[in-house]
């Protein structure tokens, strides 16, 4: 449940208005409230309205001598600019053509420089980068062989103790000899009792062994 | 027929009268040799109106347009070429000369006119940026300056034109300038001080 207190501090008003005016956008069709409303009509004076002609003609009239001035410079303009051209300028041309060539030239030499410059220092970068890596590798290699005549050895020297067909006989007796019993019983203390025949001793003895 | 009450609802209109083919339509032969007039060209003194020549009838999708040709007659003066009309034929603004009054519009027109003849100016003075802007550039460009700074006018054509163009060095009757010029009203202009 909302307390009284938090809706009367709240940050955001409940109610939000829109600054802006309210208006159709200008796509959408005549509001249905306003289909039968007939605009009053401008009633301008007729002082005003010669004045207004008068102006509106006079500037009409400048405004097209303005424009028309302008088109016809640029057509002007245009025209020269063709004849000039189609005829003398052709030398012109050629001499800018061969100059901007010239320039082309000197371009392409300068970046054919560089690029030969970072080939070779990319070669060597990979040169370097593949070296390293055999080397990475040969040394992978040598650690492996010597860890494996390491475990080799050891191997060599625990098979002394192994048991052959020659010694297997001797290795029976020898179990049969020393029988060993894994068996363990274990009681509240945690005490281990090795063995399966190991007396266990009763709560009176224990007293008495701890009495002692 | 039966004249219709015509009752006006929503915007009003300067136009007043009927359309061509209302008025056409119901007349014999379509009316062709009757006079009609276009209610907005009676503001001028002088009488403007057209002699039906030619009538034809347009599908049933333009029901409101006819193809009509005429001999017009404009503030006093009878074009030489017929005028079709067609684009404008729809305009509620036609009116129909009963018989007995063609013969005093007819006789209204003179062979002189009463209002004076116009001479429109074929050049017209730069406005003055624009001069000071070519003659930079002709400086920049290195060439020389201009004597007098104007610029040809232009004027649409219309065969209604009552004014004419100055032809050669002829002296034109009206000037126009690159500012606000004579006012019309001066009453407007109180307290202002122009220029």
């Amino acid at each position: 449940m909302i307390s009284h207190n938090s809706i009367l501090k709240r940050t955001l008003p409940m109610l939000m208005q829109c600054a802006e005016a309210h208006r159709k956008p200008r796509w959408l069709p005549v509001a249905k409230s306003k289909i039968f409303r007939i605009p009053k009509r401008p009633v301008i004076s007729e002082e005003e309205r010669i004045e207004l002609l008068r102006i509106n003609n006079n500037y009409k009239t400048q405004m097209r001598a303005i424009k028309r001035f302008y088109h016809e410079e640029m057509i002007k303009e245009k025209s020269t600019l063709e004849s000039a051209s189609s005829e003398m300028s052709q030398q012109l041309e050629a001499e800018e053509w061969e100059r901007c060539v010239k320039i082309n030239d000197t371009w392409n030499a300068q970046i054919a420089a560089e690029r030969e410059e970072r080939r070779k220092k990319e070669l060597q970068e990979m040169e370097e980068f593949a070296l390293a890596r055999m080397e990475a590798k040969d040394k992978e290699l040598r650690d492996r062989i010597a860890k494996a005549s390491e475990e080799i050895r050891e191997q060599k020297k625990l098979s002394s103790t192994f048991i052959t067909p020659e010694n297997l006989e001797e290795a029976i007796d020898k179990a049969l000899a020393n029988p060993v019993d894994y068996n363990f019983a274990i009681d509240l203390q945690g005490q281990q009792y090795l063995g399966r025949d190991t007396p266990i001793p009763t709560k009176e003895q224990k007293k008495a062994a701890t009495n002692n | 027929m039966t004249t219709t009450v015509i009752k006006y609802v929503g915007r009003t209109t300067d136009f007043k009268g009927k359309t061509l083919w209302e008025i056409v339509g119901s007349l014999k032969n379509f009316g062709v040799g009757r006079i009609i007039v276009r209610s907005v060209f009676e503001r001028y003194p002088e009488p403007s109106f057209m002699k039906i020549v030619k009538v034809e009838t347009c599908p049933d999708e333009e029901r409101r347009r006819v193809r009509v040709w005429v001999e017009k007659t404009f503030r006093g003066k009878k074009l030489e070429k017929l005028t079709e009309i067609y684009r404008t034929s729809y305009k509620p603004d036609y009116k129909l000369i009963p018989k007995h009054e063609e013969a005093n519009l007819l006789k209204s027109i003179k062979d002189v006119h009463d209002f004076p003849d116009v001479i429109l100016p074929r050049t017209i003075e730069m406005p003055p940026l624009m001069k000071k802007f070519i003659m930079k550039d002709h400086e920049n460009k290195g060439m020389e300056n201009l004597k007098e700074y104007v610029m040809p006018l232009s004027y649409n054509s219309s065969p209604n034109r009552v004014a004419r163009i100055a032809e050669g060095d002829e002296k034109p009757t009206v000037q126009f300038t690159m500012g606000l010029g004579k006012p019309a009203s001066p009453s407007l202009y109180e307290g202002v001080p122009l220029n």
